[in-house]
């Protein structure tokens, strides 16, 4: 399988992630992702977000809406070859599941 | 009300059973047929073309899930898309991450559940109604219902 342009540019999708969750707090504590084939064998990318408390129970439309479309127009998928993904969690929840892929 | 509304109520029902503690497999349940609700959304309305009634269940049988999110949309530029290239594009995205999710709901029992994470696949479920509803009569949009049923492009 041919590999899409996000596995070579990896540093910049770093830069531009860092950059959307200064930007996006305090709703968004962090967003953590990789890159992978998903179960249709295609690449994709995989982001985990972790929102605060607030806004997972009260602005979760709102703020995951938000958090969708800047990642789409900072990073161009068509482009780098690559399907988005978006999983969600609180702090709250996180900090329960204690999962080392979303800390 | 149509099953696709049913299952998609039953989704809801199912991610809030439990309260605040909810068990995996009510999170699990919950995903996999949020999923399957918007599937049958789509479905009711391709089978619907079909003249005789009798036979559309089994023309229903006939979808493939793999091959229904695969399925290519090209918007003419992709810096401007029409307000329908965009619904059209919104509704592959859902769907696509509603198939993803029920995939891992339903084979994946590694993979724990958040409430958080159930909830906004629940939103994308809700969204794919919205905005199939919304278009579901635009040519482009029957044209590429047609793709994700399998049929090749001209």
């Amino acid at each position: 399988m041919v590999m899409p342009a996000a596995v070579r540019q990896q540093a910049k999708i770093r830069d531009e992630v860092r950059a959307l969750e200064e930007e996006l707090k305090p709703d968004v504590i962090r967003i953590r992702w990789d890159i992978g084939e998903d179960w249709r064998d295609e690449w994709a990318i995989f982001f985990r977000i972790v929102l605060s408390d607030d806004a997972a129970q009260h602005r979760l439309r709102e703020v995951a809406k938000n958090v969708e479309q800047l990642l789409a127009e900072r990073l161009d998928f068509p482009e780098l070859g690559v399907f988005a993904y978006h999983n969600f969690r609180s702090e709250s929840e996180q900090a329960a599941l204690q999962e080392e892929a979303w800390a | 009300m149509a099953y696709a509304d049913d299952l998609l109520q039953d989704a809801r029902h199912l991610a809030a059973r439990g309260g605040k503690k909810p068990k995996q497999s009510s999170l699990r349940r919950a995903v996999s047929t949020a999923y399957y609700a918007a599937f049958h959304l789509l479905v009711a309305d391709f089978v619907a073309n079909y003249r005789v009634a009798g036979e559309r269940p089994r023309l229903g049988r006939m979808f493939e899930h793999r091959r229904m999110s695969g399925a290519a949309f090209e918007v003419k530029d992709r810096q401007n898309p029409t307000p329908i290239e965009a619904d059209i594009k919104k509704m592959i995205a859902d769907f696509a991450q509603l198939q993803k999710e029920r995939f891992e709901a339903d084979y994946n029992v590694g993979r724990s559940w958040s409430p958080t994470d159930v909830n906004r696949t629940l939103e994308r479920a809700e969204d794919v109604f919205t905005v199939w509803r919304r278009i579901r009569k635009e040519k482009l949009a029957q044209h590429h219902l047609m793709s994700m049923f399998g049929a090749r492009h001209d």
